[in-house]
């Protein structure tokens, strides 16, 4: 038979646009992820600052009352599912199939398929604002009665487009568990793989684990609303308290979800930038782990209130508390990494080492509110606002910045702007500690969260404007960023292949990589397969190991153009 | 109080808030020491091995773990978790045993949330709105919980105590002890609706013979509609959303309303709700239905008055 001319790529999907919207490409996908993740981000930022507005004085009339509820509703499921989750989704996508040195994802068109429901998931969301009784105003966890009676169609567009999500992430999940167990180059045992991929595989097995729970609850809460059941509602005999424990059973491990794969970005960054070998890989994959499995016994610890048991409390106080040390495992191994290196200061690092300063203030609250009588009094308060924002916002966002800044090159063949990276680091990095820290006092004070006025006091209205102000500098920095995107576009460095001499695989290829990421994958022999590859090189340069043959080490993969 | 500037809890007003503030303060001394411990050598280790020019293929010392030193750091936290887990527990019975210390408790105050305000009950019937009146130095067994057809709400003075979820179908019961008379500021911590923010709650804490006495002349007054049962219920469950001045805020102007001449219209409405508008007294008594229609034809009927 004569060879087969294959038609492929067709005529219109090699358009500009439609190459996008066809691509099955795990790094194009990742863009995608990453990219609209970035602009549910700078929505989600934006209905943040018109809530500081409105908080900066006690009595103002930014918003209204139900646009408030509006406000924290529609930031906290931005964040949570539009933002955090996904940008995870996304650098994963790009990064798992190159550090394991695979060709792609094990399902590429699954893949694609998941940013697609990702995406129409969003939109829903957003959709809400213009539906009758606009956007669902009962808070991201939505607790019912409350969420059953709210009136209007926002809620249950919230629910559909938390099922959306729900499917999208976990297609995406089991796509991440089938790559990283069946795509892994050779000689990459898991001793050998990068501390991001760790992170990743956890994260995604604790998707599918703790998302069905979530769809069962929302599943629940819109057959109570729309149909004639009555899981959640008192006056019929229903158990308001359920859908706390279901939700939280998905909610508490999707904190953890939040922020490991962010800890992974950090335990890549900084051995690379301290020019030094992480300091305890093992404990740091194995706390990774660890993290994950203790993330599923302590949802109880967002019910201190509700009346629990005794032993109950205590169970989920220790619970709890255990994470810390894992974490803590973490925090001094990385500190460890940095003792005695070259560190260099560029923007990915600083995201990095700021993630451990503020980080650790999040994890330290963690521990204050673990301890349930203190909890009694903070629960519910702005000390949680300030508590969870140091954990998502100066966790998981601070290793988001790293990670672009880290990637950027890789992604797109230019590097990020060093002076204005510099300007966007110090200003979020002030910014957000003025914004949140003095919510910590608030709490202490008696100011409940997500409320739209608060008590015409010195105290209370001299923190509640430190916190505005912070959120604006915040918002500032992140436009910074956003020029900084611009600007490198149009004349940012070129990358070349490994701009930073770093350590995985990623840096063995192009940047960006080719359409089928390499021509040839060395043999991993270690957690750190390019600077082996580059010792190998030297030594073989200066003669003193002729067993390998530099030019076939040497050799770049080939270029080619793609986006 | 003001003194600490949020930097410490409220001026604990009970044994109960004194023994949370105590575990603050341990944790407080606990996640400074090891705050520090993170954040000097952090600053530390930056000022000492930053770059300061050198090239990128500078490598510091290839070190890749060390056993002993990554069990005491994790041992470490083990440790100071034990210290706190077992200051909780030591602390616990001086928290929710209140009752058990003095063999039971004084006065037995039944604590409802509503959409949008405080419902409290007293043994011998007398309700109080908002604002909730105690003796000093006397154990007071709270009962919390919501109407069947209400929503969440929690249950918050912070120097009194730690709050309890008043959740319906549900009740939940705590006990404290007042040790200091005074005005004591709380909240509503629970979003409840779109009037959660101003869902405040209030604990006057007064001397026991001027409580004691407070209250028969208060059930008096209720029995006999002298009290101010109808306009604290009107401040608390109607003017949040119709205004002070019942001149309509979220909800409709009451004020010179048809329905304030209509008794069982106004009664259908409250105990029912109508459209965006909650069943606010669904469980009200004659006693305060009736309290309430008075002071409101009084003060809002106007001219239309039969």
């Amino acid at each position: 038979m004569a060879a087969r001319t294959e038609p492929y790529p067709l005529a219109w999907d090699r358009g500009r646009f439609a190459s996008w919207l066809t691509t099955v490409d795990h790094k194009r996908i990742g863009i995608l992820y990453i990219v609209t993740s970035l602009v549910f981000f700078m929505a989600g930022g934006v209905l943040a600052l018109l809530m500081r507005a409105q908080l900066a004085t006690p009595d103002a009339d930014v918003v209204t009352r139900d646009g408030y509820n509006q406000l924290f509703t529609m930031h906290g499921t931005t964040m949570v599912f539009l933002v955090v989750v996904p940008i995870f989704a996304g650098f994963a996508n790009f990064l798992v199939p190159l550090m394991i040195g695979a060709r792609d994802m094990a399902f590429p068109r699954l893949n694609a398929f998941s940013y697609w429901l990702f995406l129409l998931g969003g939109l829903v969301l957003y959709a809400s604002w213009f539906v009758d009784g606009g956007a669902p105003s009962s808070g991201w966890t939505a607790y019912p009665p409350n969420s059953v009676y709210a009136q209007g169609d926002g809620q249950d567009l919230w629910i559909l487009s938390l099922h959306i999500l729900s499917l999208a992430s976990l297609a995406g999940a089991i796509n991440f568990i089938v790559t990283i167990h069946n795509m892994r180059t050779r000689g990459m045992t898991w001793m050998r793989l990068p501390l991001f991929v760790w992170t990743i595989e956890v994260y995604a097995a604790l998707l599918v684990i703790v998302l069905p729970a979530l769809s069962a609850g929302l599943t629940l809460l819109l057959l109570d609303r729309q149909g004639w059941t009555h899981f959640f509602v008192p006056s019929e005999g229903g158990d308001a308290i359920l859908f706390q424990h279901v939700f939280w059973f998905f909610g508490h491990p999707e904190v953890y979800i939040m922020i490991l794969p962010a800890m992974g970005i950090v335990s890549e960054v900084i051995p690379v930038f301290s020019r030094k070998p992480i300091f305890g890989y093992k404990a740091i994959a194995l706390s990774t782990v660890a993290i994950g499995f203790y993330s599923l016994l302590l949802w109880g610890h967002h019910m201190f209130t509700v009346g629990l048991p005794t032993w109950m409390l205590g169970f989920f106080m220790v619970s709890s508390m255990i994470i810390a040390v894992p974490t803590g495992v973490k925090i001094f191994n990385w500190l460890a990494t940095t003792w005695r290196g070259n560190l260099i200061l560029d923007t990915a690092m600083l995201f990095s080492l700021g993630f451990i300063a503020v980080f650790t203030v999040g994890g330290l609250s963690g521990i204050f509110v673990a301890a349930f009588p203190f909890d009694w009094q903070v629960h519910d308060t702005y000390f949680i606002v300030a508590h969870l924002h140091y954990v998502l916002f100066g966790g998981s966002m601070f290793g988001i910045f790293a990670g672009l800044y880290y990637w950027w090159p890789k992604m797109f063949g230019r590097l990020l702007g060093e002076r204005l990276g510099k300007w966007h680091f110090w200003l979020t990095f002030v910014g957000f500690n003025l914004a949140f820290f003095p919510q910590h006092m608030l709490g202490m004070l008696g100011m409940p969260r997500r409320v739209y006025t608060y008590r015409d006091d010195d105290l209370w209205t001299t923190y509640n404007l430190i916190s505005t102000i912070g959120s604006f500098i915040m918002g500032l920095g992140i436009l910074v960023f956003v020029v900084n995107v611009i600007r490198t576009r149009r004349r940012g460095t070129r990358a070349g292949n490994d701009p930073w001499v770093a350590d995985t695989l990623e840096w063995y290829t192009s940047s960006p990589p080719p359409h089928h990421n390499f021509d040839s994958v060395p043999y991993v022999t270690s957690a750190r397969p390019l600077r082996d590859l580059r010792r190998r090189l030297r030594e073989a340069e200066t003669g003193r190991n002729g067993s390998t043959r530099p030019a076939a080490i040497a050799r770049p993969p080939a270029p080619e153009t793609t986006s | 109080m003001a003194g600490g500037g949020g930097f410490t809890p409220v001026e604990p007003s009970s044994p109960s808030a004194e023994a949370i503030a105590d575990i603050y303060y341990l944790l407080a001394g606990v996640a400074g020491f090891v705050f520090l411990l993170v954040t000097v050598p952090l600053v530390l280790f930056i000022f000492r091995f930053r770059s300061r020019g050198r090239s990128r293929d500078v490598e510091g010392p290839q070190i890749r773990g060390h056993n002993r030193l990554e069990l005491a750091w994790t041992a470490l936290p083990v440790l100071i978790l034990v210290v706190i887990a077992t200051f909780v527990f030591y602390k616990l019975p001086g928290l929710t045993g209140v009752e058990n210390a003095s063999g039971g408790a004084d006065l037995e105050v039944r604590v409802e949330g509503r959409r949008f305000y405080w419902q409290y009950e007293y043994p011998n019937g007398v309700i109080a709105i908002d604002t909730l009146r105690l003796p000093v130095d006397r154990v007071v067994r709270f009962e919390v919980t919501a109407p069947d057809s209400d929503v969440n709400h929690s249950f918050w003075v912070p120097a009194i105590g730690g709050k309890l979820d008043a959740i319906p179908g549900e009740t939940t019961h705590t006990s404290v002890r007042p040790d200091r008379t005074g005005v004591f500021e709380g909240v509503c911590a629970e979003l409840c609706g779109i009037q959660h923010a101003v869902m405040l709650a209030r604990i006057e804490v007064v001397p026991r013979a001027s409580f004691d006495r407070w209250l028969s002349a208060e059930a008096r007054k209720q029995e006999t509609g002298d009290s101010r049962l109808g306009e604290n219920t009107f401040t608390g469950a109607c003017a949040k959303c119709h205004g002070m001045q019942a001149e309509g805020l979220i909800g409709p102007p009451l004020a010179g309303n048809a329905l304030l001449n209509d008794k069982q219209g106004l009664e259908e409405v409250v105990r029912n709700g109508r459209g965006a508008m909650p069943a606010v007294g669904e469980d009200w008594g004659p006693r305060q239905f009736d309290a309430l229609f008075g002071y409101m034809r009084k003060r809002y009927g106007g001219a239309g008055g039969s």
